[in-house]
């Protein structure tokens, strides 16, 4: 079953001459993991945009087509009650984190009291995500006594507690440390399996590769979709749009050369390892 | 020869908060240094004591031979060139060669002076064709390097790139890999990153913090084997060192493709 439907999405921003996201047509089904990739300027953040309606209701501009998601569409329905629907977590954790509480719990608490869930039901979501991003302790400490890996896993968190389907998350780990941005794919890949629909925009293919359904490639238009092993290997069309590949496709690409490898080109460094190994036994 | 010497380093920004735990440290003259660890480790707040946007709680900071407890950031600021992490903390004026040209004319440069050093410090990243432009007109790779040009042009001895590769694509990647091989002919570079394969390819040296102190301080084939102190500062190494120390009979201390394939060829030489 679909969950996002774009029909011919088209957007440009008032004061800007071109459109930033031209002609987009894609269905998305309930449960998948599709990863978003482009260069910068590619519209990523603005498609991610358009699914909580901030686009166009938030930014001025000019929107032709549709946008239809879990069952609403966009452009009829606010911000507010999209936010029921889709969860958006941005780049910065601290762009998300109101600061409006003073501990972990109280900022996860935020978004149900504006929505007014009563207080049972309330501790009980609160309790169940804290186990889930795995701080269950940490429910009495100011965010801002987190790790940047921890901040983040709460601004989703307090994205995710409004028990949204969707969850789209833009360049979620653009700032984090090297096991901050580990922590936050193990997790999101954690509610893809709970059937939850995940959208993430980034650049990150070495754990896109191993987690993601579907990889969209954007240059203001939708590119190419495909599996991640298809887009992550196609050296030339990623290079023609300002990417790059692996440096595990890059290996896979020399044994090619030198007539040790037949197969595919992989991007996996699980499927590497085995390759690599089959040829020093 | 140093540069900078650091001596019993401790600060803190609260009473009882210690953000940094006595650091000792030489810089020298030309080297690269990454300063690599989780977030919140102090690397932000260490460098910041290299141009005096912070003082130390305790302890001495020492620049070309001279304390510089009685240096304004001013002063200090002719030495060590810090690029904020965000460009837009740091751009404010409304056409590119006026932002690149702020730092320097605050130096009592004018002139053809000033017009050479504004020039050439958009040459150095690539963006002399965009000089009349509004930075607000660039995208974020271009913002980054404009924010660059303008501590470029106060040629001061140290620059320091605080997470130069955050938010970038491929193309700003190279970029600002291509401009830290070309300042570091002539200056001392430090970055703060999380890119470990920035870190790996163009670091002569790399220093990792964890809760405000030095843990390692060693070429980075040495820090990216040091597995237990990687991980405790949230770090991993780049994919493929990664692959090569997970497969029996590598080396562990491989940076990059050619290296691999290097090892791969040597092993099955030795297999016959």
């Amino acid at each position: 079953m679909d969950i996002i439907n774009f029909k011919n999405f088209s957007w440009k921003y008032s004061g800007y001459r071109g459109w930033t996201l031209h002609n987009i047509n894609i269905s998305i089904k309930k449960g998948e993991f599709i990863g978003i990739i482009g260069k910068i300027g590619s519209g990523r953040t603005t498609f991610c945009s358009s699914m909580l309606g901030l686009v166009p209701h938030f930014y001025p501009g000019i929107m032709e087509g549709e946008i239809i998601i879990d069952g609403v569409n966009v452009k009829e329905t606010s911000i507010s009650e999209l936010s029921s629907h889709v969860g958006l977590a941005f780049q910065s954790p601290a762009n998300q984190l109101t600061g409006a509480g003073t501990t972990i719990e109280e900022e996860l608490a935020f978004g149900l009291q504006n929505l007014g869930v009563p207080y049972e039901e309330m501790n009980k979501r609160i309790k169940d995500m804290l186990k889930l991003i795995g701080l269950e302790k940490f429910g009495k400490r100011s965010p801002f006594e987190l790790s940047g890996g921890q901040q983040q896993k709460v601004a989703i968190a307090s994205v995710l507690i409004m028990n949204p389907n969707v969850l789209v998350l833009d360049e979620p780990t653009s700032q984090l440390d090297p096991l901050g941005t580990e922590q936050v794919f193990d997790m999101v890949k954690k509610l893809s399996k709970k059937g939850i629909t995940i959208i993430m925009s980034t650049n990150n293919i070495n754990y896109l590769s191993k987690f993601a359904d579907r990889i969209v490639l954007f240059d203001n238009a939708i590119i190419k979709v495909d599996t991640p092993n298809k887009i992550l290997t196609d050296i030339e069309l990623l290079k023609k749009h300002s990417l790059t590949h692996s440096d595990i496709t890059e290996v896979s690409i020399r044994l090619k050369k030198m007539g040790l490898y037949k197969g595919e080109l992989l991007v996996n460094l699980e499927d590497l390892k085995k390759v690599v190994q089959g040829l020093i036994k | 020869m140093s540069l900078i010497e650091i001596k019993n380093l401790f600060f803190e920004y609260k009473e009882g908060i210690k953000v940094l735990k006595n650091i000792n440290l030489f810089l020298s003259k030309s080297e690269v240094v990454a300063i690599i660890g989780q977030n919140g480790s102090g690397k932000t707040t260490l460098v910041k004591h290299f141009n005096g946007l912070l003082r130390p709680t305790k302890g001495e900071i020492i620049i070309n031979d001279e304390t510089t407890i009685k240096k304004s950031v001013a002063e200090l600021s002719h030495t060590c060139g810090y690029v904020f992490q965000n460009p837009d903390d740091q751009i404010f004026n409304s056409v590119v060669e006026d932002e690149v040209a702020f730092g320097p004319t605050n130096m009592g440069i004018k002139g053809i002076e000033l017009k050479v050093r504004v020039d050439e410090a958009l040459k150095t990243v690539g963006l002399f064709e965009e000089k009349k432009k509004h930075p607000l007109d660039l995208d974020l790779n271009q913002k980054k390097l404009v924010a660059i040009a303008s501590i470029v042009a106060m040629n001061p001895e140290l620059i320091i790139l605080d997470e130069p590769t955050t938010g970038q694509d491929h193309a700003g990647l190279i970029k600002v890999e291509t401009l830290i091989n070309e300042l570091r002919k002539t200056h001392t570079v430090v970055i703060i990153s999380h890119d470990m394969n920035l870190v790996a390819r163009v670091a002569d040296r790399v220093i990792m913090m964890c809760n405000g102190e030095i843990i390692f301080d060693g070429s980075p084939k040495e820090a990216f084997t040091k597995n237990d102190l990687m991980k405790k500062t949230y770090l991993k190494p780049p994919i493929i060192t990664e692959l090569a120390q997970s497969i029996k009979g590598f080396r562990k201390d491989i940076l990059t493709v050619d290296e691999f394939m290097e090892e791969l060829i040597r092993l099955r030489k030795n297999k016959k």
